[in-house]
């Protein structure tokens, strides 16, 4: 017996569909992940055809071990000060009862509006040698080392505050979910408020906890942007430099970059299985029925309460002190910019549009002047370029993840408890298995080819071509997320709708586009704007691909911080990179605000807010007194003059 | 809505809509229904009765469609649609959730199966037509002439044919509408904007709106809480007496069933224990299983039983309501004189816990004010033997009783 409709099986265009479908999702397995990714496995081995080992024994010899340690030695360190900076921001903003927790929480969640390269170009503009704050230091102590913000521990610092965008989001939601009636019985019980935090709070966030751990010691290991910019020895910078580096310089450079690129696979792939063994055993629940919210703890002893806002207050002053001074400093000229004296004076447009001319004196003493030399974003080719690409790259990407993505989990959720939908969904998660410069790394090498048959022996990675194996990348990587997310909101259909639908004769796929689509939309727009707002400014593709038919936004934005002023060439580099990060920004809160305040609206929401909205305009029309009132303005003005 | 007496039950004489024979549905190994046999009368009001996981929903799902059975066949009309697709039956569902499609509005949710049924050719045909006739407009004002007027006024009603308005359809929305009570600007709203009741009846509306044979409606008061499910109760009775259309309703609410169908079929263990009129399952159930399942009972003991003259090696039931308290002794009762252990108050009646011997006997009294004990008092019972419904000791199986049936 099976539960399924009576109708008979006859060929038609579903049967095309699931034909076609199986062909495409085949192709993109093996052809976009497995077969590559194998390559490189293989590269390992087959570098000296006398020696299959030969690669392994030269990378134990060598200094590349430091390599890897490095970065498990960033990992750890991050999980310590990430956990530590995300609970206390959760605690003091949702759990503690701190004066000005509303600012202080948008002040913890910038991280959200801006991350990456923006993010550690924004820490550069502030602790670097010529630094805002190291002026200001070096001014105030002399002897100091002005360049003290470079190698592990400028690493350590700025990522201890870029990763806990994650908590802001995630633990937040679990201390919210926490069922007050708990505390209050503990509470009634006896314990104090800091007993309740250990014994009562902390045991229900223990799963979050660990998730979080986990991606944070991931994304410690996989770090690129601010290794690279801040200059320290971890594994993701050194294979992209490896895969640039030819057999001249080196031995075994590419297999080299491939054996990294296994061990950070390995690291993940052990990572992830501890982390899916763990959710596996299920979580702490509150079993109320009525769950009541939480009301926020007072802090009774006075000291520790004057000392937890003065710790509220200075991590807010960290996490904003960038932001601040980032979007003051893109209004300000080339000079102010340079002596770091912001001034009203010096307020300009120019880093965002138009062009300014440049006048400098030659080491002969000449005047000379440089045409159009400071340019703003939308004036610069350069950036412009770099904003396009990006834009249209990751657009395209987002847009094509969050389809291929809605179409297997509606086939997963169909054929549920089926072998070919595990196989599917397991399929789409193979990504997240291996970190993103494995992949990127194996699709520069394998499609640096004119011989793979199955992309019509084209070179992928030649000329505009590499802007297809960009989008292609950046899809792939993206799926896993994209299926967790999306498939989450498919569980919120209630199956009876299906039911309704095919009971008033709707087809599968009328079904899908009227009933099932608009009810999952805005989680799947949701799913798409994150992706945009991490591809828009990603940096790790976009440096394993780096070529000049691929030059994404964070490649520029990184060229600003080492081009400026040199023989009077992109003088404003600076204040350009300052006007990036605040357009940046701006795109991303506006995408955010989209997708998370109007988009989730539901349609008796929207459909209250266009009724009062009518209702608005029809008042506006029916101001007669503003007619009244402008003939008596025009009476009052006629008598003023006359008398 | 006025409240309305219960319609009489329709004849033997009429024909059969529904007509289950021998079904039988397997999940994997594990039998869900065993050869149900059921009948269900043109424009009867018939109702699957019986606790969770008795097989009821799956019978609805059978006749719908959802469920494919692996014996037996479904007919309706005559006709037998086993194998027939869900669309193709002609049959409407009302579903425990409603099943209302919460990006839709009102009108659209109603809408949505008239959409579905009409061709877009036939669909553009009418459009044209009620574009010429209301308006003096034709589709080529759209390319041709200078009015821009008229242009722009056709622009937006094709717009509006565009995003799904027909005018057939929206006639027809508009009339159901108005039969079960929905106005013009609920129809506009969103679903999530309605109360419990009035969701409910656009789920009625979506469900009659295409004109089925049949409409089946799987619990759909339990979502609601006790005193809006009583009124709407009322009122579902109501409108199938207007559309007097055919409909199966499942329920594990015993008064519901009572208070709503013509006939009930008690379900249990995938079994039908008893086809009946609400009077007949409840004064004379046929197993023992319906006697206890429907309604409020005492289990007479043998001691009491023997006293009462009742013959041995069967079980004896007797309804709370025919147990008489303090009354002149009549013809063939028996009377027993206990003690009230205590009471529950309902305003309408008082509930009776009252010790005869070894046994407790749950009584109810209407309350008239008066006639009200204390707990401790000392009450005479009276149980006559009519009132007594006897099963055998060894209970009669179901399969034998179906086979009975």
């Amino acid at each position: 017996m099976s539960n399924r409709t009576a109708a008979p099986r006859k060929l038609d265009l579903s049967l095309i569909w699931k034909v076609f479908g199986t062909a495409f999702f085949v192709y993109l397995f093996f052809g976009f992940m497995l077969i590559p990714c194998l390559n490189t496995l293989s590269q390992v081995f087959t570098a000296n055809p006398d020696d299959p080992l030969a690669v392994i024994k030269f990378f134990f010899a060598g200094n590349m071990p430091s390599f890897v340690w490095n970065s498990l030695k960033l990992a750890i360190a991050l999980v310590v000060t990430v956990n530590v900076v995300g609970v206390s921001i959760v605690l003091l903003t949702e759990y503690f009862d701190i004066k000005g927790a509303r600012i202080l929480r948008l002040g913890y969640m910038t991280t959200l509006i801006y991350s990456g390269v923006a993010l550690v170009t924004g820490y550069l503009f502030l602790y670097d040698n010529d630094g805002i704050i190291t002026t200001w230091l070096v001014r105030l102590f002399p002897d100091i080392d002005k360049s003290w913000f470079s190698g592990f521990n400028a690493v350590w610092f700025t990522m201890t505050f870029a990763c806990t965008s994650n908590h802001a989001l995630f633990l937040r939601n679990a201390i919210r979910g926490i069922d007050y009636n708990t505390v209050e019985a503990a509470r009634n019980m006896g314990a104090g408020p800091f007993k309740v935090l250990l014994k009562v709070v902390f045991p229900t966030l223990i799963p979050t906890m660990f998730s979080l751990t986990v991606m944070t010691f991931i994304t410690g290991l996989c770090a690129m942007s601010a290794p690279t910019l801040l200059g320290f020895d971890s594994i993701n910078p050194e294979i992209v430099r490896l895969a640039g580096s030819s057999t001249a310089d080196e031995a075994f450079p590419q297999a080299r970059a491939a054996l990294l690129s296994i061990i950070l696979a390995i690291f993940t792939i052990v990572l992830l299985a501890i982390l899916s063994a763990y959710e596996r055993k299920g979580h702490y629940l509150s079993v109320s029925k009525t769950k009541a919210k939480l009301v926020k703890q007072k802090i009774n002893n006075p000291v520790a309460n004057v000392l937890a806002h003065i710790y509220a207050y200075v991590l807010w002053i960290i996490y904003m002190t960038p932001v601040a001074m980032i979007v003051l400093f893109a209004f300000q000229n080339h000079s102010a910019t340079s002596l770091k004296t912001p001034s009203l004076d010096s307020f300009t447009l120019v880093n965002f549009i138009g062009t300014q001319d440049y006048e400098y004196m030659t080491s002969r003493g000449k005047l000379r002047t440089r045409v159009g030399s400071i340019s703003g974003v939308f004036s610069n080719a350069d950036t412009i370029g770099g904003i396009k690409t990006s834009f249209i790259l990751s657009a395209i990407a987002a847009a094509l993840a969050c389809v291929i993505v809605v179409v297997a989990v509606n086939y997963i959720f169909k054929h549920k408890n089926k072998l070919r939908a595990t196989v599917l969904e397991y399929s789409l998660l193979f990504p997240w298995l291996l970190p993103t410069i494995l992949i990127c790394y194996s699709y520069r090498i394998f499609f640096n080819s004119d011989d793979v048959w199955y992309v019509f022996n084209q070179n992928l990675y030649y000329r505009e071509n590499v802007r297809l194996l960009i989008i292609i990348a950046y899809t792939v990587v993206k799926l896993p997320f994209a299926l967790r997310m999306i498939k989450a909101s498919f569980y919120a259909i209630d199956e009876e709708l299906e039911d309704a639908a095919k009971n008033l004769g709707a087809s599968g796929l009328r079904t899908f586009m009227q009933v099932k689509l608009p009810i999952i939309l805005p989680s799947v727009l949701a799913v798409f704007a994150l992706n945009f707002n991490a591809l828009f400014t990603e940096y790790d593709m976009g440096a394993t691909f780096h070529s000049s038919y691929g030059k994404t936004y964070a490649m520029v934005i990184q060229n600003m911080t080492h081009e400026e002023g040199r023989d009077g060439y992109n003088v404003n580099a600076t204040g350009r990179r300052n006007a990036s990060t605040v357009f940046i920004m701006c795109v991303s809160g506006a995408i955010l605000y989209l997708v998370y305040g109007v988009g989730a609206r539901d349609l008796g929401e929207r459909l209250e807010a266009r009724r009062r909205w009518r209702e608005r305009m029809k008042r506006m029309k029916n101001l007669k007194y503003v007619d009244t009132a402008a003939k008596w303005a025009i009476r009052i003005v006629r008598y003023h003059n006359r008398s | 809505m006025n409240v309305h007496n219960q319609s009489p039950a329709p004849q033997d004489s009429q024909p059969a809509m529904i007509n289950l024979k021998d079904i039988v549905v397997r999940f994997g190994d594990f039998e869900a229904l065993h050869n149900i046999n059921v009948e269900v009368k043109e424009g009867e009001f018939f109702t699957f009765l019986g606790p969770s996981g008795c097989g009821k929903t799956t019978t609805l799902r059978t006749i719908t469609g959802f469920i494919e059975p692996a014996g037996g066949c479904v007919m309706v009309g005559g006709e037998d649609i086993t194998h027939v697709p869900i669309e193709k039956r002609n049959i409407g569902i009302v579903f425990q959730s409603y099943a209302l499609f919460p990006t839709m509005t009102v009108y659209d949710n109603i809408a949505f199966g008239l959409r579905v049924k009409k061709k877009l050719r036939e669909s553009l045909r009418t459009f044209r037509k009620w574009v010429v006739k209301q308006e003096g407009l034709k589709l080529s004002h759209l390319v041709w002439g200078w009015n821009w007027k008229k242009k722009w006024r056709l622009f937006r009603y094709f717009v509006r044919w565009m995003k799904g308005w027909d005018p057939e359809v929206d006639e027809r929305v508009r009339e159901i509408a108005r039969k079960v009570d929905l106005s013009d600007e609920q129809l506009q709203k969103a679903v999530s904007q309605l109360s419990g009741g009035q969701q409910q009846r656009v789920a009625i509306a979506r469900a009659l709106v295409t004109g089925p044979a049949i409409i089946c409606m799987d619990e759909p008061l339990s979502n609601l809480d006790a005193k809006l499910r009583v009124g709407l109760r009322n009122e579902l009775k109501k409108m199938q007496r207007d559309f007097g259309i055919t409909t199966i309703y499942v329920t594990h609410d015993q008064e519901e069933a009572l208070t709503l169908s013509d006939r009930i079929a008690v379900f249990n263990n995938g079994y039908i224990e008893q086809i009946g009129t609400p009077n007949e399952v409840y004064n004379h159930s046929a197993t023992e299983f319906v006697c206890n399942f429907i309604g409020d009972i005492n289990r007479i003991e043998a001691t009491t039983a023997a006293r009462m003259g009742l013959p041995e090696g069967e079980h004896h039931f007797v309804r709370l309501e025919r147990l008489r308290v303090n009354q002149p002794v009549r013809e063939d009762e028996t009377v027993f004189t206990g003690r009230v252990l205590s009471s529950e108050y309902y305003g309408l009646y008082i509930k009776y816990f009252v010790e005869v011997d070894t046994q407790v006997f749950k009584v109810i009294e209407k309350n008239d004010g008066v006639s009200i004990y204390a707990a401790g008092e000392t009450v005479s019972i009276g149980i006559a033997r009519a009132d007594v419904m006897s099963y055998p000791a060894e209970a009669m199986t179901v399969d034998a009783v179906t086979h009975a049936q």
